[in-house]
């Protein structure tokens, strides 16, 4: 029997949450608002509510009455504001539809707070007080219950993997024990990309690259993250470091997709306590390996004028800014940044979870803008980036902006040009 | 008093009035009045009649004098300077003896009640015989003099704070004016010696408004006093970016870097020298490549070496800074132990979510 959610189990999770960062963070930041700016979700729709510190108030609440001298006073003369359950209401949407947690907010301050590590602490709360979206509710479920959040079986991957090496005579390794890498998918990747899989194969084998996926552990995506809630997520996570420690493997390649990667490479270790056996690798940086190598070769290149859209997971939180821009350089000849691009880009509106929750479509079309501007002012013709995610709400803005540009993924577009068997290398 | 006005003695000495309301112009903003004041100074100043001054030097070296008439001519400050009425200065004067005393006692019955005494140097209190003028003691000079005065300035170091004779172990038991003189308005024009600008720029303010300038907590005028020489310094920038000159012939000295290592003194030391500079605006110490002595501060012979940096923490300072900041972590230990048992409790009273436990996943 389990036990019910409720608002003073969110009040204790928040009081679990509060760190000395986190102290530090409250009690440095000196109301200056620059975050507001740096926000989409502000900047798109001009309301204040949306500013990046003020969506963390039932935190700051809970600091001030439980941690500070102060505050405690305020709370014993009755004048503290009480975190209840009306303001978590109040704020559920705030904390999951208007944060996609991309981390801009978090560059910008100028007494250096992380306030989107803020965001993800709120939302702890939030779960344990009952107050998560429903989308996400879902997700985690079928991650949990199912083994994917989109509900994608083993069955509906082995299918995907028929039809691939069906199409192109390669083959795809599962269950490959003492491989050196272990790929994970994103279900995005199983379900809408299959190529991601397909260009895998086709540039581990050029590469010579002894790698494998597992049965057991093929899900990257970690919806405990995107909810907020550590319990889930650590199970998750278990299961991708026991498939990979099952199968002995020395590499664990993170695929196109921002938070997953943020899940298994930065949080991953915290949640289940302990270092890992192997190492956590982006597809990106083990594509940019390879190529400094000379082991990953490419000829040709794509001539349309394009675009990186830099995940926000991958390129605040991981640093991975170079290693694509490196990749681009060899495959597209008419490459050009968007005017704020690398670790200040901005996202696309869809991370954090925000795509998964339905009922934050409307708010997410609208801060879309920020990207369709984006591109307005450079005019490309193709945009390429590294997510999974992105992609799918970078094509569904576009669409319903009307603007006909293609979205690829750049694994896929270095497989495009890999030198073909028998092709001389230049 | 003279029956020529000061303008008009100007005008005798060829100076014109253009040149005159330059002067009047540069000494508004010297005093750091309004631009409105400029006609005001200027009719004050061309009204005004001279003044009786009297000059009395104590235990002295001259070296406030010789910067006056070092005020090299024919500034305007130095005819200005020319054309008060000293009636005494016994350096300067051409009587000597009886005649030299009797002088200050006319002027003194003539003026009384209006004139400006003038003093130099420090006054021995521990026996009167250490310093004397035609056998009177400087202090009873000093009392008989300043009674029937109008206000005291006390020019230089010495009779401002006592200066060099002041210094330990003070032997003749010097003293300052102000240290004796309570019942006039004394004005301390300090340094040793002061610039000489700064001396007429005071006289000056006086005949305009015919009181004294507003004093700092020291008794100095704030117009001149008001900044410190470091506030000022050209060398200023080399301080805030850390470059210092470690020798005086190192490259930092040689690139013109902050004296403050090599024990300048501008951090703690109020006067104009940075402003207003010496010897026709030629250059100062600072700028000559010299630390800066604090001779304007009080007791400057008894803060250590002129070589000394400044804000080197003694024992005491040391100690105490030690204790708060033992006291601090107490404190902080204190409220960390009290916080962490908040969160520990929080923690211990975590009971694992699972995707059960949502409302939704209930119906």
């Amino acid at each position: 029997m389990t036990s019910a959610l409720d608002i003073t189990k969110g009040i204790n999770a928040l009081k679990e949450q509060i760190d000395a960062p986190t102290a530090a963070f409250f009690s440095s930041c000196v109301h200056c608002g620059l975050c507001a700016e740096a926000c989409l979700f502000y900047t798109e729709t001009g309301d204040p509510r949306y500013t990046p510190i003020y969506k963390v108030e039932p935190l700051r609440r809970i600091w001030e009455s439980e941690y500070t001298l102060f505050g405690k006073l305020k709370k014993i003369l009755g004048l503290a504001k009480p975190v209840t359950d009306e303001m978590l209401a109040e704020w559920e949407p705030l904390i999951y539809d208007s944060c996609t947690l991309c981390g801009r907010c978090s560059m910008v301050c100028p007494v250096g707070n992380d306030i989107s590590a803020m965001i993800r602490k709120v939302r702890e709360g939030m779960v344990a007080a009952d107050h998560a979206p429903e989308g996400l509710i879902g997700a985690s479920t079928r991650a949990i219950k199912i083994g994917s959040p989109m509900g994608v079986r083993l069955k509906a991957l082995k299918a995907q993997i028929g039809h691939i090496e069906s199409d192109t005579g390669l083959t795809i390794p599962i269950d490959v024990e003492g491989a050196d890498y272990l790929a994970l998918l994103s279900s995005m990747e199983i379900i809408n990309f299959p190529e991601y899989i397909e260009s895998l194969a086709k540039i581990f084998k050029q590469a010579d690259v002894s790698w494998t996926l597992s049965s057991e552990a093929f899900e990257a995506t970690n919806s405990g993250i995107q909810i907020g809630c550590s319990d889930i997520a650590r199970e998750l996570v278990q299961r991708v470091v026991d498939g990979a420690e099952k199968l002995k493997v020395k590499y664990v390649i993170s695929p196109e997709c921002g938070h997953a990667y943020t899940a298994i490479r930065w949080d991953g270790p915290n949640l289940i306590g302990r270092a890992y056996s192997f190492k956590v690798v982006h597809i990106l940086e083990l594509l940019d390996e390879l190529q400094q190598s000379g082991r990953l070769k490419t000829s040709g290149s794509l001539d349309k004028k394009l675009t990186f859209h830099d995940p926000c997971q991958l390129v605040r939180k991981g640093g991975v800014e170079a290693q694509p821009r490196r990749l681009l350089e060899q495959v597209a000849s008419n490459f050009i940044e968007m005017n704020e691009h690398g670790n200040m880009n901005w996202c696309c509106g869809g991370g954090g979870g925000v795509s998964a929750n339905e009922r934050a479509d409307e708010l997410r079309i609208k801060v879309f803008n920020r990207k369709k501007t984006q591109l307005q002012e450079i005019n490309v013709e193709v945009m390429v980036t590294a997510c999974a995610n992105c992609r799918l709400v970078l094509e569904e803005g576009l669409e319903e902006n009307n603007m006909d540009i293609p979205v690829i993924g750049l694994s896929e577009l270095i497989s495009e040009h890999l030198v073909e068997d028998g092709e001389k290398n230049e | 008093m003279n029956k020529k006005t000061l303008f008009e003695l100007l005008q005798q000495q060829g100076i014109t009035r253009r040149g005159f309301l330059k002067y009047c112009t540069a000494l508004t903003s010297l005093m750091a009045l309004p631009p409105a004041m400029i006609p005001t100074v200027a009719k004050a100043l061309e009204s005004a009649r001279r003044p009786s001054v009297i000059w009395l030097s104590f235990q002295e070296c001259t070296g406030c004098t010789e910067s006056l008439t070092r005020s090299h001519s024919p500034t305007v400050e130095g005819l200005i300077f020319d054309y008060i009425s000293l009636d005494y200065h016994h350096t300067l004067q051409a009587a000597s003896g009886a005649a030299a005393e009797h002088a200050r006692e006319q002027a003194m019955k003539d003026n009384y009640g209006k004139y400006l005494v003038v003093v130099d140097g420090s006054i021995p209190l521990a026996d009167p015989g250490y310093s004397t003028i035609a056998g009177i003691s400087n202090l009873d000079m000093l009392n008989e003099t300043v009674a029937g005065a109008a206000a005291v300035i006390a020019v230089g170091t010495c009779s401002a704070y006592g200066g060099l004779p002041h210094a330990a172990p003070n032997p003749t038991g010097a003293v300052s004016v102000s240290s004796l003189i309570k019942d006039k308005p004394v004005i301390n024009v300090p340094g040793c010696p002061p610039i000489p600008t700064v001396i007429t720029g005071v006289l000056a303010h006086y005949l305009t408004f015919g009181s004294i300038p507003e004093l700092d907590e020291l008794g100095r005028p704030k117009v001149f006093y008001g900044q410190s020489i470091h506030d000022r310094c050209y060398r200023r920038p080399f301080y805030d970016k850390g470059l210092f000159a470690e020798t005086f012939d190192d490259e930092g000295a040689k690139k013109g870097w902050c004296l403050y290592r090599l024990g300048c003194k501008g951090p703690m030391t109020y006067n104009a020298c940075a402003t207003l500079k010496w010897n026709q605006q030629t250059s100062w110490p600072v700028e000559s490549g010299h630390g800066c002595l604090g001779c304007s501060e009080p007791n400057f012979w008894d803060a250590g070496s002129f070589y000394q940096a400044l804000s080197i923490p003694d024992g005491d300072y040391a100690r105490a800074a030690g204790y708060a900041a033992a006291a601090g972590v107490a404190v902080g230990a204190a409220a960390g132990f009290v916080h962490q048992k908040t969160k520990s409790t929080a923690v211990a009273q975590h009971s694992e979510i699972s995707v059960d436990d949502f409302s939704l996943n209930k119906d």
